[in-house]
């Protein structure tokens, strides 16, 4: 097979040494020199990036700051080929076309790619997630790696189990459905032998296990050190629930403290995750708080719906993120979603959708539903 | 950011001294808030408002000649194209307040919809529907019939107004007054400011006209609310989105006639002998009015604009004079505010399109400089419909032949509404039949989209004919009927 050109391969070297730095540095400078050469080098290699960037006049040569890089909107993905090295693409990663099945974002991952996310998963949940190195049980709400290659989701909890978990960690979703018996009979056990579990997976897989807890009428009470990761909205495929209701559960049925409950924001369009800071705060003695953390190798701006313009800190706009984990694609992610800028990190609102479109025109929104009932 | 007090809601002079309980519903954008009042509105409120109103059109327009009628609602029109006009002034402040609309494209809507209810057009849709308008008033004599007949409307029209198309609601007073109904009216939070306001306008003219019509506010899915105007009611107007109608439909008791008009599409088309370099400029200045009235969010507002290759003007050239026209409106009707959301979408979408441009396909994007204000997009036309985004978001689809947009559309039929056609060519009678034949309720030309006529049969139906209920006097000399079964018994 061939190789990444070795210019890419020393890049890659230097982000990775710049991830295993840890989250407790704020290198400013040395984040923008990494994120000023792999745009350059993405200007460079993607024909199409280039003629992107020589439009809007952001070219590695007239830029001298990360802010200015160029983003591509996560929609994108879903029609243009952004990879570097397409032809050596290791794996390729899928969005879940929700609004349009036909439509999927995809995202292809060259080796030294998935080395740079491997990297950011294995750095950044040590602390978000396990600041305390436990050794748990990993139960995921998610499809095996095998039956699932193309979800992003499911590759970096297949790498948590890798890097975290006991061996008797599993999915549990199959092609028969959620396996909630299993789960049930993984907690008992948990209890039982008085091992931490560790949940994690899609918010609405929690809340289906929630909703069929109430019915049966069972509760858990999970050993000290248990925990919760979950990821994604609910899309349509449980309940829509307001993240008290969601902690209050996770207390109710499960047994697992808020503080122990994490939330993660994770998109095929970025390598990195975006954890919630609940108990790393927790693990350092700091006031509980509850935002998602930029680790050192990324950085998130929030922007004018409209006009795209950076927005001061604490207006809400759409999150933008430039991850230098993103080096076999592109860096600058412009995504849909609305936020703002908290501390050393963002809140999230969730998608901005096609909003509350007044007038008696049909939407977009609107004829896809109706085509799909009838 | 500005703050202002409307009145959102509508109550008989003879009626508002028994409500003393107003409430105030915070409403509006984030640059403008509007505090609107509106009376505490619950069921026994509702009945007894509702039983009000039928009482005062029992005693006032069910007698009313409908000359009378016609008279009181052209002065209404005319005050309201008076640029003078203070409630106008103020509407053309609290509208754009609660809806983001700009002033421009209010006051442009204001005039699209009161220049088509002047006397002539009213007397011009009623002899369209019914014939003779004079049925409205007494028996008279039908010649087909051969008998007397009288048309009735019904006691008590409901309607709820959704969204907040400026100055539409107008036309629902307009319709109930002109079948003797009275009308009560439920707006909603996008737009609850006109309709009182129009109403003060009739209380002027003709106040006991007034007595029998009125305009509420609720939030909406107060069940026990809905329920009691309903059942009040002796017809049923619904505007909205499909699935919001549908679950209003299912509460609505079955004797009760409905009339449901749901969100719908628009598209153009364009033939190739029409795209000639003499008066191209004003086709284009056209579409894009097409698109930039109402913000391209009415039903009326097309989605695309299908254009035909092989003419003087190409597609693609076309699309660029329709950028430039697009760009001149944004200066004399500008856009209105935007939802993040829908700000999202079009930059995401604009985003797609300007990958598909730099890898060479055969699409051509022109946009407003700065923010979403305008998008213009040139493309070969996909062969499968999507909606815009709207908010002034064009699209060209160029196709060869213009009647392969068929198969594309037909599927849509339900949903398919009002169409601008121009072929400039013999093909285009044969090209407008198949448009009838697919769904479309209304054919117009470029220009004209966003402007119906009172005559128009509103999403395919006649809206004042289908209000009434006819009774004809079918009683002659002779005992005809009877004949055959008086020998059959005499046998």
């Amino acid at each position: 097979m061939q190789a990444l050109p070795q210019h890419v391969i020393e890049i890659d070297q230097a982000i990775l040494e710049f991830i295993n730095r840890g989250i407790d540095h704020t290198d400013e400078a040395m984040f923008n020199q990494l994120a000023l050469t792999i745009f350059a080098l993405q200007y460079q290699t993607s024909g199409l990036y280039r003629k992107f960037c020589e439009r809007r006049g952001k070219i590695p040569e007239t830029i001298a700051c990360w802010e200015e890089i160029p983003a591509i909107p996560t929609d994108v993905f879903k029609t243009a080929q952004l990879s570097l090295f397409p032809e050596l693409a290791q794996r390729t990663f899928m969005t879940s076309g929700t609004s349009n099945p036909d439509e999927k974002g995809v995202v292809a991952y060259d080796r030294g790619g998935l080395k740079l996310m491997d990297a950011t998963i294995r750095v950044a949940a040590g602390e978000f997630l396990f600041p305390d190195r436990v050794n748990p049980r990993l139960l995921i709400l998610a499809p095996s790696p095998e039956s699932a290659p193309h979800m992003i989701m499911v590759y970096g909890m297949n790498r948590l189990i890798e890097y975290f978990g006991r061996s008797d960690s599993r999915f549990l979703v199959g092609p028969e459905g959620f396996k909630i018996q299993d789960l049930i009979h993984a907690l008992e056990h948990c209890e039982q032998e008085n091992i931490p579990a560790a949940i994690c997976g899609g918010s609405f897989g929690f809340v289906n296990f929630f909703d069929h807890c109430k019915k049966i009428g069972r509760t858990f009470r999970l050993p000290p050190g248990s925990r919760c990761l979950d990821a994604g909205g609910f899309k349509g495929r449980s309940r829509e629930l307001d993240r008290e209701e969601f902690l209050e559960c996770c207390g109710t049925y499960l047994g697992i403290a808020a503080a122990w409950c994490v939330n993660l924001l994770g998109m095929t369009e970025t390598a990195s995750q975006f954890y919630d800071n609940c108990l790393l705060n927790l693990f350092r003695g700091r006031p509980i708080s509850r935002i998602k953390i930029n680790p050192p190798w990324t950085r998130t701006l929030v922007v004018n719906p409209d006009t795209l313009e950076p927005l001061p800190k604490g207006e809400t706009g759409l999150l933008r993120h430039v991850d230098l984990a993103n080096r076999g694609h592109v860096c600058a992610i412009q995504t849909d979603d609305m936020g703002r800028l908290m501390g050393d990190g963002f809140e999230i609102d969730g998608r901005a959708g096609s909003g509350e479109a007044k007038g008696c025109a049909l939407t977009i929104d609107e004829l896809t539903r109706l085509q799909e009932d009838g | 950011m500005q703050s202002m007090d409307v009145n959102g809601y509508y109550l008989p002079p003879g009626f508002r001294e028994k409500i003393s309980a107003f409430t105030v519903e915070q409403i509006g954008s984030k640059e403008t808030q509007v505090r609107l009042k509106v009376p505490l509105v619950t069921r026994a409120f509702v009945e007894v408002l509702a039983d009000y109103l039928k009482k005062q059109r029992e005693a006032y327009l069910a007698e009313l000649p409908l000359k009378k009628i016609i008279q009181v609602l052209d002065t209404a029109s005319r005050l309201w194209l008076d640029p003078a006009y203070p409630p106008r002034q103020l509407a053309l402040k609290t509208i754009p307040a609660v809806t983001g609309f700009s002033p421009e494209v209010v006051a442009a809507s204001i005039d699209v919809e009161m220049e088509s209810s002047l006397a002539e057009d009213i007397w011009r849709a009623l002899e369209d529907e019914i014939i003779n308008p004079l049925y409205l008033d007494d028996f008279y004599y039908s010649k087909q019939l051969g008998g007397f007949r009288r048309a009735f409307g019904p006691e008590l029209l409901v309607s709820f107004f959704s969204e907040n198309i400026p100055a539409l609601p107008h036309l629902l007073f307009m319709r109930s007054a002109l079948v003797k109904s009275a009308c009560l009216g439920k707006v909603a939070s996008g737009e609850p400011t006109f309709a009182p306001l129009y109403l003060k306008t009739i209380e002027d003219i003709d106040p006991r006209m007034a007595e029998c019509m009125s305009v509420l506010y609720w939030r909406g899915g107060e069940k026990g609310v809905e329920d009691a105007a309903f059942n009040q009611a002796d017809a049923v107007i619904l505007f909205g989105g499909v699935e919001a109608c549908n679950s209003l439909i299912e509460r609505i008791p079955r004797r009760i006639r409905i009339l449901v008009h749901g969100h719908k599409l628009g598209f153009g088309a364009i033939g190739k002998n029409r795209l000639k370099i003499d008066g191209i400029d004003g086709l284009a200045k056209a579409v894009a009015y097409d698109h930039a009235m109402f913000d391209q969010q009415a039903c009326l507002a097309p989605h695309v604009y299908y254009v035909e290759s092989g003419g003087e003007v190409s597609p693609e050239a076309f699309a660029q004079k329709v950028a430039d026209a697009m760009d001149d409106i944004q200066t004399q009707m500008p856009r209105g505010l935007i939802h993040p959301g829908e700000a999202s979408a079009i930059n995401q979408l604009r985003a797609k399109y300007e990958m598909q441009e730099l890898k060479g396909k055969d699409v051509r994007m022109w946009v407003s400089a700065g923010g979403t204000e305008w998008t213009v997009i040139y493309e070969k036309d996909p062969r499968i419909f999507r909606p815009s985004p709207l908010k002034r978001f064009v699209r060209i689809w160029e196709v060869e032949d213009i009647f392969h947009i068929l198969p594309t559309l037909k599927p849509l039929g339900p949903f398919l509404q009002n169409a601008a056609v121009d072929l400039a060519d013999e093909r285009e009678k044969d090209f407008m039949g198949r448009l009838g034949d697919i769904g479309l309720t209304r054919i117009t030309a470029p220009g004209n989209m966003p402007k119906p006529s009172m005559m128009w049969h509103h999403d395919g139906i006649s809206p004042l004919a289908a209000l009434l209920r006819w009774c004809d006097i079918e009683k002659k000399a002779s005992v005809a009927g009877l004949g055959p079964l008086i020998k059959e018994n005499e046998k």
